[in-house]
């Protein structure tokens, strides 16, 4: 028997007028220009731009702001990136910051011992990060444990391992090593590098290329790709996954490792902004990690995933810790309107959901 | 002549873009069951919402007991005297027997439990349906069959006059059911009545007193004593017109062929034990069993999702070990069409395209990356095959109806070339119509060589679609039947099976 | 069709015996927490040569089990209708730092800021509830939100100074012990007690059990889904507030990092304790012998020296071995309901 030997219905079966009219409905009419997510972000980032930079001139100033800004949201575009992965799922993960701040640790642990150049010890952190993510979702996946109590133990357990490990090594909180390269990545920007006459925009430092790639890679993995695709239907339904065939076990532990991949991978990015590999990373990462996905309209259920409102989330954060920062705020005082505006975007965005429930079409 | 107790009368209720209720009309008499029939669409559920108070009517009046009366909400509903059992089962888990049975209007002093009370209530309550459960008994213990009595216990806790059920037995097995109608036919010799809303017309016309069919949001017979009517004529009033026999396309299957599909012998962790079936390729072999005779469990098992502990399965004559859902489909081509088709046939909150081409992926990749005109031109071609009505492809999956979400559930295994097919219950809660058009494509499929194990307890669709009968109880073949298409002797025979304390002969 | 009507029918299909096991099941997670902590006491009294029921010692022992207790409460009282509180410990703080502020820098006396403190624990629960409810938001991110803010308006009440030498009144009153047992460990008990009370004997407690349980079978019955939202997390508050009050009484000074270690104890007592997080079921004595189970964790900890890293990591391995054995349990339930089609 061949693989065409059964034959489906060629024709179209009799008549079956709709009985259930209500639901095939009028076709759904887009939403208003005004309520897409990432045009309100858009606008309000702008807005905000506007309003800093009259307040503070010195907001537009590129050494002392805008390359210190855009290297922050190219750090905090990662960390959203990473808590995405999971938020496909409907998952999360709350160990992004110990997961960064172990794959830290061993990178500079590989820096120190084993003289690795710069770029090698980043992918040996990344692998790290892949690790403990994978494990966390192996956890996940085989005990059928919430991601949540799972990762939240996980983050506890890795706080633990984290100071004991730099301790016994270091003997200290950090690695006092500098690979070949570090401080160019760090200090530098694309005016630096000149072809002839013409020279690169100054404004944007030496890291952002990074945070670029990993959106526009993890943007086409969901978009395109077949493992994307069934990340997004298994945060969807489970259950009609594992019926449809989708391996979902496999699934969420390679969302999880992607998601400690990312983490890894913001962790070598802050570690090279601030300087040194040291025990604190990844501290301040777990409130960003879930504002710039959802504020971009990831939903917390699963099932839909926006890299594009991802990028855009974390660019408005950063303007407003780096605004308010200029503002004279420090950062615990921050901390407040972080929160309040955590709040309102999600309002805002429950409205939207409503509008677009209300109209037929898909938020 | 037994006064009216409950009339609705001249509902109409119309949603954005549909009319569901167009003045139908209820009539119920006090101290009968009386039976509320329609297809999925004609207005049945928008009736009960009202009754029950979920929702108002935009014209039209209700009279309970002669008197008008409006209900503002299903709180209220429960005060005015009309109960309500929902097809799902609807109890607060971790509460005992007695206190889901009081939850409406707990007993209390000053705020705090009165726990004697909430028992003598509950007791009061279960004594009316003859039921000897011990109310302080944690309700997550009960089978089902027994929370649905709790549940009508605690419609009767406030002096209930009219009990609504809303199909009552969708999932429980055949003596349960008798003893549900033993309970029913108890409570309406108090004086009350009872509404009785059903697919299945065997049990219709086994218990009910009178009739309502609705019909496009009418009323097309009301209050019409059963005894008066056939089915045929019952149906015929739910479809709008005289039903044609359907006219399945003629089949004959070649007995002596390779079997796609072979059990020998299989036992599971589930507990089945000694199952032996066969399916050759334009076959439909019927698996026909009662809720817990583990139907389901085996189709489990032959994917991959529950372990299989003794026994071979053979796929096209060569053994074959089928460890996951993925590996049934990609090597042995086996798909499997879900019962439950909200949460495990289609993914409700994703488009059609996702949810038909969710198995094709694998093979339209190309290092990874899916193609997204392949994957439109595919799905495409089997939304026109299979007459799947949508207002665009990327339209939600739960915003089709019913039928065509079954639609969108089976064309997923047709777009990935599928050769076997496990079809489970495919039209509970369908329609006729709908119903008959998917016979007919099940047969179509059967004709173009696919081999199909059919799961259901319908006894029509079993005797119309296959060709053969295995009926399975308890978790173990009770016998298999060749099938004459005679719907009488069919299902004698197969009750026969069902009921009998060994394995039968096959006849 | 049959004229005759069924017998009245004894028990139903599965035997009573079903009934009882199941009722037994429950209580074995309770059961089993008991012998764990009994056994574990002794053990732990043997091992430090009995130094452990010295009276400074056993003082100690119980009087900082009484926070984490309360705090336990308060997340296992949103538990029980489905949501978290991740705001506990930032709450905790802020509650606790207000309070002390009011009687330092403000000479306000003890009891009224005692009040205060309690009022404002319950009034921030209160607004995360009614956030939940109005935004339709996920409790996670809502109480995620609201910590951050509660933690940035800690640190503007002292900055990063020290709270200290106010009210002896009260400091006596959290130093002192009755019959040998620390007064705010009693006054956590009594909290304890209340709390199960209110859940077991309560119209209200009743209902917002029914909430998270079914909230679509509560609903039916009456009970406003949203009012059982609002409550329980004005509840959850209020203990908070009540643990700050212990926080301050028991330590001699506050400072902005009071609350920061309080996150993880606060679902792990709980969750150890058997309360499930998808909502409908609590359990003080669970919750109150898990505490009890992590305090002498601690306390192995800091007799033999143990790193405190490795307290972390036991704990958090513990709370997923309980929540593994939770859908364990759940799952053979199920099996012996049947459930076959």
């Amino acid at each position: 028997m061949t693989a065409r030997d059964v034959t489906v219905p060629a024709s179209k079966p009799p008549e079956t007028p709709e009985v259930d009219e209500a639901r095939t409905a009028r076709p759904g009419r887009g939403l208003p220009f005004w309520a897409n997510p990432r045009l309100g972000l858009v606008v309000v980032t702008a807005a905000l731009v506007a309003i800093f930079g009259s307040l503070r001139p010195a907001f537009f100033n590129e050494r002392l702001t805008i390359v210190p800004l855009l290297a922050d949201v190219s750090v905090f575009l990662i960390v959203g990136l990473a808590q995405l992965c999971v938020l496909s799922l409907g998952h999360m993960n709350l160990a992004v910051g110990r997961m960064a701040a172990i794959s830290a640790f061993v990178t500079g642990w590989a820096y120190t011992s084993l003289s690795v150049p710069l770029y090698v010890g980043m992918v040996i952190g990344l692998l790290a990060g892949a690790a403990v993510g994978g494990l966390a979702g192996l956890i996940i996946a085989r005990t059928g444990v919430n991601s949540f109590v799972v990762t939240l133990a996980l983050d506890f357990a890795l706080l633990g391992l984290v100071t004991l490990l730099y301790n016994s090594v270091t003997g200290g909180v950090s690695f006092a090593v500098r690979p070949d390269g570090m401080d160019q990545l760090r200090n530098d920007t694309f005016g630096d590098y000149c072809a002839g006459d013409w020279c690169g925009p100054s404004a944007i430092p030496l890291v952002a290329p990074l945070g670029l790639i990993a959106a526009l890679v993890v943007g086409y993995v969901f978009r395109y790709t077949r493992l994307g695709r069934e990340l997004l239907m298994t945060g969807s339904s489970e259950r009609a996954a594992q019926y449809s065939g989708i391996p979902t076990g496999g699934r969420v532990v390679a969302a999880h490792a992607m998601s400690g991949t990312l983490a890894a991978l913001a962790g070598f990015l802050l570690a090279v902004n601030n300087g040194a590999f040291s025990a604190n990373i990844g501290e301040g990462f777990l409130l960003p990690s879930f504002l710039a996905p959802v504020l971009g309209g990831t939903l917390l259920a699963g099932g839909a995933v926006s890299v594009l409102g991802t990028i855009l989330g974390a660019t408005l954060t950063q303007v407003i810790y780096k605004g308010l920062n200029l503002l004279g705020f420090v950062l615990d005082e921050l901390k407040i309107y972080l929160g309040v505006v955590l709040i309102l975007a999600l309002s805002l965005d429950r409205l939207r959901v409503v509008l677009a429930e209300r109209r037929g079409v898909r938020p | 002549m037994t006064a009216e107790l409950l009339v609705a009368e001249e509902l109409t209720k119309t949603f954005p873009g549909v009319r569901a209720l167009d003045r139908a009309t209820l009539r119920m008499r006090a101290g009968s069951v009386h039976a509320l029939l329609g297809e999925n669409g004609a207005g049945k559920s928008t009736l009960i919402k009202i009754l029950t108070g979920v929702e108002k009517p935009d014209s039209g009046r209700l009279l309970l007991d002669g008197n008008e009366i409006t209900v503002a909400s299903p709180h209220a509903a429960g005060a005015i005297g009309i109960g309500v059992v929902h097809q799902e089962r609807n109890v607060i888990p971790a509460f005992s027997v007695g206190e889901n049975i009081v939850l409406q209007s707990m007993p209390a002093r000053g705020g705090i439990v009165d726990r004697k009370r909430i028992r003598a209530e509950a007791r009061r309550c279960l004594d009316l349906l003859g039921l000897d459960l011990d109310p302080d008994r944690p309700v997550a213990s009960l089978s089902v069959a027994q929370t649905q009595l709790v549940e009508i216990a605690k419609a009767l806790y406030l002096d209930t006059r009219v009990l609504l059920l809303d199909e009552p037995t969708a999932s429980i097995t055949g003596d349960e059911a008798e003893r549900l109608f033993g309970v029913i036919r108890r409570l309406i010799a108090d004086g009350r009545g009872v509404l009785f809303v059903s697919h299945k017309l065997e049990e219709v016309f086994a218990l009910c007193d009178t009739v309502t069919v609705l019909r496009d949001g009418a009323s097309v017979l009301e209050a019409a004593p059963l005894a008066e009517h056939d089915r045929g004529q019952i149906v015929d009033l739910m479809v709008g017109r005289a039903q044609a026999t359907l006219e399945l396309p003629k089949r004959t299957v070649d007995q002596g062929a390779t079997p796609a599909l072979e059990l020998v012998d299989i036992a599971t962790a589930s507990g089945h034990r000694e199952v032996s079936l066969a399916v050759r390729p334009g076959e439909i072999l019927g698996l026909y069993g009662l809720v817990g005779a583990g139907r389901t469990e085996l189709a489990r098992a032959l994917l991959g999702l529950d372990r299989i502990t003794a026994g071979i399965v053979r796929v096209k004559g060569a053994p074959a070990r089928i460890r996951s859902v993925r590996e049934a489909l990609t090597r042995y081509k086996i798909g499997y069409v879900t019962e439950n088709r909200k949460d495990e046939g289609v993914f409700g909150d994703q488009p059609v395209t996702r949810n038909i081409g969710v198995t094709i992926w694998r093979r339209l990749a190309r290092l990874g990356f899916v193609p997204d005109k392949r994957e439109r031109d595919v799905v495409a071609e089997y939304v026109d095959r299979l007459g799947i009505r949508l207002a665009g492809p990327n339209q939600l999956a739960s915003q089709l109806s019913g039928g065509n979400q079954q639609k969108v559930s089976l064309a997923k295994w047709l777009a990935a070339h599928c050769e076997i097919l496990v079809i489970d219950e495919p039209t509970v809660g369908i329609d006729v119509r709908t119903k008959a058009a998917f016979h007919r494509l099940i047969a179509e499929l059967a004709v173009g060589g696919m081999a199909i194990l059919l799961i259901t307890s319908d006894l029509p669709e079993l005797v119309m679609l296959a060709d053969r009968v295995v009926v399975l109880r308890d978790f173990a073949v009770q016998g298999e039947l060749l099938n004459d298409h005679d719907y009488d002797r069919m299902s004698q025979a197969v009750i026969r099976l069902i009921h009998a304390e060994q394995h039968a002969e096959a006849i | 069709m049959s004229t005759v009507l069924p017998p009245a029918d004894p028990t139903g299909a599965p035997p009573a015996l079903r009934g009882e096991t199941a009722r037994r099941f429950y209580r074995t997670s309770e059961f089993s927490l008991a012998v764990i902590s009994v056994v574990g006491f002794c053990v732990l009294a043997v091992a430090t040569d009995f130094n452990l029921l010295s009276g400074g010692t056993l003082g100690a022992f119980f009087r900082f089990l009484a926070v984490p207790i309360v705090i336990g409460l308060a997340q296992m009282v949103v538990l029980g209708v489905g949501q978290m509180n991740l705001s506990v410990g930032a709450l905790t703080g802020y509650c606790a730092m207000t309070a002390a502020s009011l009687m330092v820098e403000h000479q306000v006396p003890a009891v009224l800021a005692v009040a205060v403190a309690v009022g404002l624990g319950a009034f921030v629960g209160a607004v995360n509830g009614v956030l939940v409810v109005v935004t339709r938001i996920n409790g996670f991110i809502v109480t995620l939100a609201t910590m951050t803010i509660l933690e940035g308006l800690r640190y503007g009440v002292a900055g990063s100074g020290t709270l200290q030498g106010y009210s002896p009144g009260l400091q006596r009153l959290g130093g002192a012990s009755l019959l040998g047992v620390p007064v705010i460990f009693l006054a956590a008990l009594g909290v304890a007690g209340l709390v199960a009370f209110y859940f077991r004997r309560t119209v209200s407690g009743r209902s917002l059990l029914a909430s998270g349980g079914n909230p679509f079978a509560a609903r039916l019955s009456g009970i406003s889904n949203d009012r059982s939202l609002v409550v329980a997390h004005t509840l959850s508050g209020l203990l908070v507030g009540v643990a700050s009050v212990l926080v301050v009484a028991g330590s001699g000074s506050v400072n902005t990092s009071i609350g920061d270690d309080l996150l993880l104890p606060s679902f792990a007592a709980p969750i150890i304790g058997g309360v499930a997080l998808t909502g409908g079921a609590v359990s003080v004595v669970g919750t109150v012998l898990a505490a009890f189970i992590i305090r002498m964790v601690d306390v192995t900890q800091a007799q033999f020296d143990i790193d405190r890293r490795w307290v972390d990591l036991v704990v958090g391995v513990v709370v997923l071995g309980a929540v593994l054995i939770g859908r364990v349990r759940e799952a053979v339930a199920a099996r012996m309901r049947g459930g076959a089609s």
